[in-house]
């Protein structure tokens, strides 16, 4: 199955709240997913397929290795635009 | 009677039982498959015995450190660290009262959920750590006022309501002008100190020169992550008391290694602690808070979520770091001053960053890039002088070595006890 990983500073609160609205976003085109949230310390010890963070964590990344596609949005909670930036990335990963 | 008499003694009474029933109860509700009901329940259970071993390794860092510090500075008072995560990690095992804790955060969700379906202030609370530091308190309190049993929970849970659903309806004014929305609201409960920032930040500020439009070096943005920030400030306030409590001091914690170098890995335990109990916290309230979401978005039409403050720093990144590095100046002033307020308090790294960050917006939003450096200094002294003034009833319920730190949670705390001395009255 998919895996889908949000990730935020402390791994709690954000993330959360940006997991929950993916977790809508996928339930409109019908894609089953994984879904789980962790703190940026962490991203490089877990498996994902996808990831998203926030916009201000994009450079943090650069430091950290990690093998699959990740997404930096504009507002963590806003459907529209996760809807926006994960259709391509599912479509390249043949599950839409 | 003799199994009902076993089941409320020995089973009730553990905290990760109570909270496992709690998690039960939401899957439940969403109608959920066995399967999934019963997977949840023990995640959330385990989440409550990860966030005790995180607990029991900051205490034991903090034990060292505290004993060094009177060694050390030989000050009256003693010193403190702020940090609410230890606070709810004492309570919750050492204190005995995670079962009323588990239970007041429900309850909390309930009056929450009633009040915006009754009054104009449409707030869904949903960031689950900050009303678990609520329930926290609102329990810590109540018992501490002489209240027991289920009065303890109720009174918790109305007043812990009440600040749910008021603090983001406090908030909003400025966070719709910060995203340009009114789609979402700020749930976290450091919001007094964001309306002082704000304020601070309006009368000396300039609202036309954004800090967002400075070119920020990029050796500072190392700051975001969080847990590597923690390490960055407590390794050198460990050191610094180490070095100057010396060896014989520490001798009874450290053995046969050097103080210095144990109070180096000392500090690193106090991260460690500070990430397993985080990692408890966030598989504690993984089931949870998806089905007072649920629950609470039917009952309640047009509702606003009130999310977790990070959500606002994607509207600027800037004012983020400028709000940390700023509040963590005014924080270290604060520290200096808080021994005159009832404690010598070390700041809370964690709530530097949290709500230094959004202080940082708030700051900016309402006066510029100047307002961001006043005002979050400002926000700074604010968040250790409330700390100082709430430690010495802390010490006395029995907390060791540790305050709190998000502020609202310390005003719900002065709260109940402006109740107690009114009540005393009569």
């Amino acid at each position: 199955m998919l895996n889908i990983l949000t990730v935020c500073g402390a791994g709690l609160g954000s993330s959360f709240a940006c997991q929950m609205s993916v977790e809508a976003v996928l339930k409109e085109l019908g894609v089953e997913a994984k879904l789980d949230h962790t703190d940026i310390s962490s991203v490089s010890g877990q498996k994902a397929d996808i990831i998203l963070s926030g916009k201000n964590f994009e450079k943090q990344f650069e430091r950290i290795t990690y093998d699959c596609p990740a997404i930096f949005l504009e507002r963590l909670v806003d459907k529209n635009e996760i809807r926006e930036k994960l259709t391509p990335v599912l479509k390249d990963l043949g599950v839409l | 009677m003799v199994v009902l008499n076993f089941i409320i003694n020995n089973i009730l009474t553990q905290a990760a039982v109570v909270i496992g029933l709690i998690a039960c109860l939401g899957l439940a509700l969403q109608k959920k498959s066995a399967g999934t009901v019963a997977s949840g329940t023990l995640k959330t259970m385990l989440g409550f015995l990860v966030l005790s071993a995180g607990s029991s390794v900051i205490q034991s860092s903090l034990t060292f450190f505290g004993t060094a510090f009177n060694a050390a500075f030989h000050m009256k008072e003693g010193a403190v660290v702020a940090s609410i995560e230890a606070i709810n990690g004492q309570a919750m095992s050492d204190l005995g009262l995670g079962g009323e804790i588990a239970i007041t955060l429900a309850g909390i969700f309930v009056v929450n959920v009633i009040l915006a379906r009754v009054t104009k202030f449409k707030y869904i609370f949903l960031t689950g750590q900050a009303l678990l530091w609520e329930a926290t308190l609102c329990v810590v309190f109540a018992w501490f006022t002489g209240l027991r049993g289920p009065m303890l929970i109720i009174i918790g849970s109305i007043v812990g309501g009440i600040f749910a659903t008021l603090m983001p309806a406090l908030a909003q004014p400025i966070v719709r002008q910060i995203t340009g929305t009114d789609d979402i609201a700020l749930g976290h409960l450091c919001t007094v100190g964001y309306i002082v920032s704000a304020l601070v930040a309006k009368v000396t500020g300039d609202k036309s020169k954004s800090a967002e439009d400075i070119q920020l070096p990029k050796s500072l943005e190392f700051l975001q992550d969080t847990y590597l920030s923690v390490m960055v400030v407590m390794i050198p306030f460990y050191l610094i008391t180490a070095a100057f409590a010396g060896a014989e001091a520490c001798a009874p914690f450290c053995g046969n290694t050097n103080h210095i170098v144990y109070a180096f890995l000392q500090a690193l335990q106090f991260v460690t602690g500070l990430y397993v109990l985080m990692a408890g916290v966030r598989m504690l309230l993984a089931e949870i808070v998806p089905a007072f979401q649920g629950i609470s978005m039917k009952l309640v039409p047009n509702s606003r979520p009130a999310l977790d403050c990070p959500v606002l720093f994607p509207y600027a990144p800037n004012s983020v770091i400028l709000g940390f590095v700023f509040t963590t100046i005014g924080s270290l002033i604060g520290m200096l001053i808080s021994p005159m307020f009832g404690a010598f308090v070390i700041p809370g790294v964690m709530s530097n960053f949290f709500a230094g960050g959004t202080a940082g917006i708030f700051a900016n939003q309402m006066g510029g890039r100047r307002g961001v450096v006043t005002g979050c200094i400002a926000h700074g002294i604010f968040i250790m002088i409330l700390p100082a003034m709430l430690s010495p009833m802390l010490a006395q319920i029995g907390f060791v070595n540790v305050t709190c730190t998000d502020v609202d949670t310390i005003i719900t705390g002065f709260f109940f006890m402006l109740i107690k001395s009114v009540v005393g009255l009569f």
